[in-house]
């Protein structure tokens, strides 16, 4: 039986959505597999068995359970060892993360423990006809596309940004409950102790959940551009964004906004671009958003190219005219 | 309290010239012609961190990188910034190598220095940008690591305390020396090289090592310790239709309006006024 | 006859100041150009990293480095920002008659801080009778009571606001009547000592130009350079071989500018359904921004490294600055005209380049003296 498994990132109490995402996608990875397949929910921490009826709905069909007061905090030299031994004994043909900050880091440090290989980051995975798991990894800035394989050692892993895959819909599921062992397990006499995890609260619509998002590039000039963007954000019930140069000048608040290859990655159903050159690695965090305009002075920027529509044009007139026409 | 610092680098195609990377469709490879090769700029964040410590506590800064033979040059760069001293890993025998293999080799290249108190790396590299090595040579070296650290605080008594960015705000650690750190760019700003550095440079060593002079497993070494193999490569089509829009600023505003209603955004209003079609006001 | 290359560690050196450049002086230069404004807050972080006491020896806080690598510093600066060159350069320009002529005990008083980039230092010769005429100058020196007093003014002096100034004065005649002239070190806040009016420049600006007063300034005995009647000599060698290796590094620099803007232009540009570039009349103007950077470039550093091996390199100094200053005057606007409306906008850098460029020509000996300068020694070391 081919497994496929999924880590399950449930911090604070939020079920980070990649986990959905990729549930949804190991779903599909299964239909793409000859003979029996399972998909399995890793789900590791403290008082965090409410959340098994979601992993269920999304595409559990197994939890892996790992529950412990020692284990409410994230630390690496407690999880990756759990993750090692489920492996070893269960044996997954497929081990998904989120390339979140955590994922970012458990994954291959459980994949250094299993001496097994992980494709970072992926946009996108299919099952090719030897049934290997092939992944698409993007490597400078986006610009290029490469297939990596893992094809000899098991599991074979891969990372993923939030907001590449898409969420499939609820359904009522019931999924098979494993709790693991762990009442061993302390933090104590660790080298490696997490003290605490502070969250900021964020204002407004978050980035991710957006239907329309307004970005700003460097040619926005000034924070003062950016808090148009902000207003005309906050009036349509959508956010503000902005490209990494943007954050490095002090306009935008933090790289919590940011999108591209080192930001986020967003999919709205509308994206008005301000003074952004297109460089691939901003156009592959938004690419897959639904209508794209963009705004630039210079009528030979890359971005149009990329652009359901656009306009050469002084972007401060156009936002002027903008906020005018949208009382603001 | 003199610490053995290790800084790992890599050197990469300057990222300010990625848009101009291309997959050549005879060779079927990634042209990089006239891209010059940078120190990838996250590390120098590594480098910096490692300087400040150095100045403050006492002790050495080793400078490590696994490439080929011309990054001597980079490792010059990092010598005049302030390291102490430099290592370049290269071989063919290391050529191919995925991120596990990678940190195996460099790890490998850390055992033959004597002992370390902190490894530092940067988060990602610009070109491949995996995020892995940093976290794989953590545990191929039994340390405690942590990968994503923007703040570094006091060192007493051997721990360190450590800040690593999370999703919406951030976690606060306490790590025991010896360690390993993967630093971002927020952590500190790199130093720009002075040229007393490149003097003082002129006479710090450089030292390459090939796979003879490492204690290594050679199935680990190279594509035959890579467990992932890539596969094909192709530029994404990424092509929309791009119809331009013209005329006035107000007419574009009114346009861009009317698109984001046909694309089923809410248009908000206000009160008695709305905005109809061409952009007149009733 | 050795082929021409820099050494690795100058090609090191140069990243490194680039570096510098386009974080801290490539941002604000319009800025700065537009408010006059010379920003001295860079000099100690200049001088950490080693420019502001680039030739001077490690012993007095110096890089230990030599002209050629001035040179690359202050090309790589004035790439950018030509007014913050001519700030750097003048300052180099007043270090040298210390560093060359000077005692121990002057050395050791002032360039430690020179170096470091916490004192600004000026060089002062000229005056409103003429720059030119460099030994017609009227501020006078005498002895007395163990204590120099000066007396004069001085005109279009770069960095008149400088901590330690190095003033030239006559300190009396010689058998033939001629003046004989004496330098010295004056130190800002001496009574009757100061900076006077400022004056509003067309070009480089972002460096501060203007008159420097001296009404009875008396300075300790000690503070003359050298010999009395050394002032010729002392002055002659600084402006000669610092001052312009300092001006043809400037406007190297501005046509490196001049290179790379109209490149990126005539690439970006497109009429006629294609980019500029593709133009022949475009390509003509680009080819010959391109020789006269080449040739300003070899000329300059060719002097420097010639003043390096302890060769004489005086003619070679006036060439280089001759034809580098017109050379930037010709090659600016030639970029402007290749950018058509474009190059008369502000937002763009080559306006500015003009401008700089044209303030450069009487900085250091006007075109017409380096003319001079070199027919004078062209018509003795050519005799047949």
């Amino acid at each position: 039986m081919k497994k496929i498994w999924v880590f399950a990132e449930y911090v604070n109490c939020t079920l980070d959505r990649v986990t959905l995402e990729l549930l949804t996608k190991a779903k599909e990875l299964a239909s793409g597999l000859k003979g029996e397949t399972e998909v399995a929910a890793v789900l590791i921490g403290s008082r965090i068995g409410s959340t098994c009826k979601t992993l269920a709905e999304y595409g559990a069909e197994k939890i892996y359970l790992v529950e412990s007061d020692e284990l409410s905090l994230y630390n690496p030299m407690l999880y990756a060892p759990i993750i090692t031994e489920l492996v070893q004994k269960e044996d997954p043909d497929i081990f998904l993360f989120g390339a979140t900050a955590i994922g970012s880091e458990l994954g291959p440090t459980a994949a250094a423990q299993l001496k097994t290989g992980v494709a970072a980051h992926c946009v996108d995975m299919h099952i090719d006809e030897n049934e290997h798991l092939v992944a698409a990894v993007p490597s400078f800035g986006g610009k290029i596309l490469g297939e990596i394989l893992c094809p000899d050692t098991r599991p074979q892993m891969a990372s993923v940004k939030p907001g590449i895959f898409v969420q499939g819909e609820p359904e009522e599921r019931e999924a098979q409950i494993i709790k693991v062992d762990v009442s061993a397990i302390t933090a104590d006499n660790l080298p490696l102790k997490a003290i605490s995890l502070e969250k900021k609260e964020t204002e407004g619509v978050p980035l991710d959940k957006a239907e329309v998002v307004f970005c700003g590039g460097y040619g926005i000039g000034c924070k003062e551009n950016w808090g148009k963007l902000e207003k005309l954000a906050a009036i349509f019930g959508g956010a503000a964004a902005c490209t990494r140069p943007v954050v490095d000048e002090g306009w935008a608040p933090g790289e919590h906004v940011m999108v591209g290859t080192s930001g986020k990655s967003i999919r709205p159903k509308a994206y008005v671009g301000f003074g952004i050159s297109g460089a691939t690695h901003h156009i592959c965090g938004m690419k897959d958003s639904g209508l794209i305009i963009s705004i630039n002075k210079d009528e030979k920027a890359a971005v149009f190219e990329v652009s359901d529509a656009g306009a050469a044009a002084d972007l401060n007139r156009i936002l002027d005219q903008l906020m005018i026409k949208l009382d603001l | 309290m003199a610490l053995k610092i290790v800084v790992c680098i890599k050197p990469v195609p300057d990222p300010d010239y990625y848009d101009k990377v291309s997959i050549d469709p005879v060779t079927k490879r990634i042209t990089r012609e006239g891209i010059p090769t940078i120190i990838n700029p996250v590390d120098k964040n590594g480098i910096e961190a490692a300087l400040k410590l150095k100045a403050q506590y006492g002790g050495k800064v080793t400078v490590l990188t696994m490439a080929p033979p011309n990054a001597t040059e980079n490792l010059k760069e990092a010598l005049a910034m302030g390291a102490d001293e430099a290592v370049l890993l290269s071989d063919r025998a290391f050529g191919g190598a995925d991120t596990l293999a990678t940190s195996y080799t460099l790890a490998k290249g850390i055992e033959k220095l004597e002992g370390f108190d902190i490894v530092f790396c940067g988060t990602e590299s610009a070109d491949g940008a995996t995020a892995q090595v940093s976290s794989q040579l953590g545990e191929w070296l039994g340390v405690p690591h942590l990968w994503n650290v923007f703040s570094l605080e006091n060192l007493e008594e051997r721990t360190l305390r450590v800040r690593t960015k999370a999703e919406n705000g951030f976690m606060e650690w306490e790590v025991k020396l010896p360690c390993l750190l993967g630093v971002s760019r927020e952590l500190n700003k790199p130093r720009f090289i002075s040229a007393m550095g490149i003097i003082k440079a002129k006479n710090k060593p450089i030292t390459t090592w090939g796979k003879a002079d490492l204690d290594a497993e050679e199935e680990r070494l190279g594509l035959a310790g890579s467990p992932t193999k890539a596969g094909a490569i192709f530029t994404p089509d990424l092509k929309r239709k791009g119809e331009m829009l013209t005329g006035s600023a107000e007419e574009i505003a009114d346009a861009i309006i009317e698109k984001l209603r046909t694309a089923g955004v809410n248009i908000p209003t206000k009160g008695d006024a709305c905005i109809i079609e061409g952009g007149a006001r009733q | 006859m050795q082929f021409f290359e820099f050494t690795e560690d100058q090609e090191l050196l140069r990243k490194a100041v680039r570096e510098f450049a386009e974080a801290e002086v490539a941002p604000k230069a319009a800025e700065w150009d537009e408010n006059d404004y010379c920003p001295m807050e860079l000099f100690p972080i200049m001088g950490e990293l080693g420019i502001n006491g680039i030739f001077a020896p490690e012993e007095y806080g110096g890089a230990g480095m030599g002209h050629v690598e001035r040179a690359i510093c202050i090309e790589e600066i004035s790439r950018y920002s030509a007014g913050l060159g001519i700030a750097l350069m003048t300052h180099h320009l007043g270090m040298s008659p210390i560093l060359d002529f000077g005692t121990e005990e002057q050395k050791k008083k002032y360039l430690p801080e020179l170096c470091a980039g916490t004192k600004l230092c000026g060089l002062a010769v000229t005056e409103p009778g003429g720059g030119s005429d460099f030994a017609g100058q009227k501020t006078t020196a005498e002895l007395v009571d163990g204590q120099w007093v000066l007396n004069g003014r001085k005109c279009f002096i770069t960095n008149h606001h400088a901590d330690v100034n190095v003033i030239t004065a006559v300190t009396g005649q010689d058998e033939k009547g001629r003046n004989q002239l004496s330098a010295f070190i004056i130190e800002k806040g001496t009574p009757g000592f100061g900076a006077g009016r400022k004056e509003h420049k067309m070009g480089l600006r972002g460096s501060v130009t203007g008159d420097v007063i001296l009404n009875e300034v008396k300075i300790p005995q000690e503070n003359i350079i050298g010999n009395v009647g050394a002032g010729a000599k002392i002055g002659m060698a600084a402006i000669g071989e610092v001052g312009r290796a300092g001006m043809s590094a400037i406007c190297v620099g501005i046509l490196r500018g001049c290179v790379e803007e109209a490149v990126k232009f005539a690439n970006e540009r497109v009429v006629y359904g294609k980019p500029i570039a593709k133009l022949q009349a475009i390509q003509f103007e680009i080819a010959n921004i391109r020789t006269e950077y080449e040739a300003a470039k070899m000329l300059l550093y060719y002097a420097a490294g010639k003043k390096d091996a302890k060769l004489p390199a005086t003619p070679d100094f006036a060439i280089a600055k001759y034809y580098s200053t017109e050379a930037a005057v010709r090659a600016s606007k030639r970029t402007m005209d290749l950018m058509g409306g474009y190059g008369v906008i502000n937002e763009y850098p080559v306006g500015r380049f003009l401008r700089d460029a044209l303030a450069s020509i009487p900085s250091g000996g006007t075109s017409h003296i380096q003319q001079l300068i070199i027919a004078g020694n062209t018509l003795s070391a050519f005799k047949a």
